[in-house]
């Protein structure tokens, strides 16, 4: 199996680090400017292909890490060409762009495997483990917490341009909106605040969400850009039927570093990390390469990819518009 | 200063209790109840006097009285205690409904007599710290609040906290008022608009009750400043604490976090196979009774008045109005 790698940003490189874990060839790396991906391509012995057609003509597998209004045009263009695509998360920068892209897929043949990585992350499958196990009964009300501070580039900062990104609700949010769906069932409508649709120049992005699932469950989705470097937070509380789980980073550090200033300024994009022995982005990649390898199930589907957007993307309308959203059951997640 | 209280269908009485004991300048004269066995329990239970009706402790003029009755019985028995000259200090929430707490509010000023609204959070040490941070503009301007205040379902303690017509509602009615008055406070401003979600049917209480026991609200501010709170009854029985109180400020200078419980002690006991936390922190009740003795001494206003209970309230029922429809509402309630 030959894997293209479109971007070398933070995601690029980290999927690369996964790709080499499997049976599968790192065949070549895309970047624009053509040469940014040189260091990549060297680290891996792969290509630095010229233009995306090239690196169409030469693989089996397209990972697409590139900025988020990218992903449209890319998974066409791959599902046109019969190629398998993994792409990041968000799956697309609209609604309809997403469901142009199941349906491409579909018609294809090809899979379409979005990069939840959060899935991977051991204490939250593990979570969803012990809830789908019933050990703690039905979900009634489930609290999500993923913070950091605005994420920095020296140049070409797509993150903060909404039109590329969506902004922190679309490009962070997404995260813990695809595991309160994971976690509670589908969404039946949203309601959400942020700071940046009131002070479009703040220099911070925050936004609180409260989801309504069809089942009754209710939950509280908490997303910071706000927060002072190098913080990073992940928290989730789920109180059910019979019992209540709370996992909290920062309580529940296995390491904590006091050690005195250094000049060292923190990353451009924050990775959460807890010491494992694998990385979650790696079982994502394994996970990946398995379904793709041996047509196996996958545990984020392309619905699973679209149903998250849907549910962003109404959270981003409801604090454009201050209504609550509801959400119109889509006929591919159904299906 | 003679302070009595007046019904102890309220838990909290049983904390109040001590709380007056321990104010050197107060004396304790005992308490009523309407219903008997209740007041012959705690007189017993606390050694306090017990006086054979409400008129019957009213008679002997004390400076204070502390109501502790049901959410929907505190109107009749601050009417009492007003038309009798006495100040009061009423448990939360005020009343459970808008007229009742207005009548509150207007018979006490109409008597000219204090009301104090029972918010213990007002004197909670790291509560006041962080107001002191927020008054001297060190966290810089707020943007948004992240609130909870969730606790066990309280029916082991008095069956009417789940009575719709007695506690005026579920967790919702609860536990909105503290951080809904909390908030109006550290922000000084007002709330104009409330979206809510509730649920019961799967909460760890489910089957139990009719009322709600899971409740998340997003309340918007005159200045523009959002803040959610969680007021669910979301604590199995079995969790180390009744609940507690949490606010996140994300402001211009980054992230404040108060976790108002916190000062507690692990305690793991083999014998009984328990695990409990034991807590440390100062008592933030005995700062709200402090209060209310020193607004009778100098006759001042408290620093929690009447009308922050009515306020406090109003965001509650907007609460139920919110979640009825799915939609925010706008305040002040018509």
């Amino acid at each position: 199996m030959r894997v293209g790698i479109a971007g070398v940003g933070f995601m690029g490189s980290t999927h690369a680090a996964g790709w080499v874990e499997t049976e599968a060839t790192i065949a070549g790396f895309l970047a624009q400017p053509p040469a940014q991906a040189a260091a990549l391509a060297r680290q891996y012995g792969a290509r630095v292909y010229p233009d995306y057609e090239a690196m169409l003509a030469d693989v089996d597998v397209v990972d697409i890490c590139t900025p988020t209004h990218l992903h449209y045009d890319m998974v066409l263009k791959a599902a046109a060409a019969g190629k398998q695509i993994i792409c990041e998360k968000p799956l697309g920068r609209t609604l309809t762009q997403g469901r142009e892209m199941v349906a491409a897929c579909r018609a294809a043949g090809v899979k379409l495997l979005v990069a939840h990585v959060v899935r991977f992350f051991p204490e939250y499958a593990q979570a969803r483990a012990v809830v789908a196990n019933g050990d703690i009964g039905q979900p009634a009300v489930v609290r999500l917490t993923r913070g950091t501070f605005r994420p920095k580039k020296a140049a070409d900062n797509w993150f903060v341009e909404f039109d590329k990104s969506g902004g922190m609700m679309l490009d962070l949010m997404i995260h813990d909106f695809d595991y309160a769906r994971w976690l509670a069932g589908e969404v039946e409508s949203v309601f959400a605040k942020n700071i940046s649709s009131r002070h479009p120049n703040a220099p911070v992005d925050y936004g609180l969400a409260i989801l309504k699932h069809r089942n009754g469950a209710i939950s509280h989705v908490e997303g910071s850009w706000a927060y002072p470097p190098p913080l990073f937070r992940t928290r989730f509380e789920i109180a059910g039927a019979d019992g209540f789980l709370e996992f909290d980073s920062g309580r529940m550090a296995a390491i904590s570093l006091h050690l005195h200033q250094q000049a060292a300024e923190a990353p451009d994009v924050p990775l959460p990390s807890s010491p494992l022995r694998e990385s979650p982005y790696t079982t994502e990649i394994k996970t990946f390469y398995h379904a793709l390898a041996h047509n196996a199930p996958t545990p984020v589907s392309a619905a699973d990819g679209l149903a998250a957007l849907q549910i962003a993307l109404a959270a981003i309308q409801s604090a454009q518009t201050g209504v609550a959203v509801t959400l119109e059951p889509l006929p591919e997640v159904a299906a | 200063m003679r302070i009595g209280i007046m019904s102890f269908a309220h838990l909290h009485a049983e904390a109040y209790i001590h709380n007056l004991r321990a104010n050197p300048g107060v004396e304790m004269i005992g308490l009523a109840d309407e219903e008997h066995a209740r007041a012959r329990h705690f007189a017993g239970l606390f050694n306090a006097r017990l006086y054979p009706s409400y008129e019957a402790m009213l008679a002997e003029q004390p400076d204070g009285v502390l109501v502790c009755s049901e959410n929907a019985n505190h109107r009749p028995l601050v009417e009492l205690a007003a038309h009798a000259g006495v100040h009061i200090l009423s448990e939360k929430p005020l009343a459970t409904t808008l007229a009742d707490a207005q009548a509150i509010v207007d018979v006490c000023r109409n008597a000219g007599v204090i009301l104090m609204t029972a918010f213990p959070m007002r004197f909670s040490a790291p509560i006041l710290e962080v107001k002191a941070q927020l008054d001297d503009g060190s966290l810089g301007q707020i943007y948004a609040c992240n609130t909870t205040n969730q606790g066990q379902m309280p029916i082991k303690h008095r069956p009417w906290f789940v009575d719709k017509q007695l506690a005026g509602g579920g967790a919702v009615m609860d536990h909105i008022v503290h951080l809904a008055d909390l908030l109006r406070w550290y922000l000084g401003s007002e709330v104009v608009e409330v979206y809510a979600q509730t649920n019961h049917t799967q909460s760890v209480h489910a089957g139990t009750v009719e009322v709600e026991t899971g409740g998340l609200v997003m309340l918007t501010f005159a200045n523009g400043v959002f803040a959610s709170i969680d007021c669910s009854w979301s604590k199995p029985l079995n969790y180390p604490t009744w609940g507690g109180l949490t606010m996140e400020l994300i402001s211009e200078r980054g992230l404040t976090v108060i976790d108002a419980f916190s000062q507690n002690l692990n305690i793991y006991n083999q014998r009984q196979n328990s695990h409990y936390w034991s807590y440390w922190g100062s008592d933030a009740n005995q700062g709200m009774v402090n209060e209310f003795v020193e607004a009778i001494r100098e006759q001042r206003p408290p620093i929690v008045t009447g009308e922050d209970g009515y306020k406090a309230l109003e965001v509650a029922l907007a609460v139920y109005a919110s979640a009825a429809v799915g939609q925010p509402v706008t305040l002040p309630l018509s």
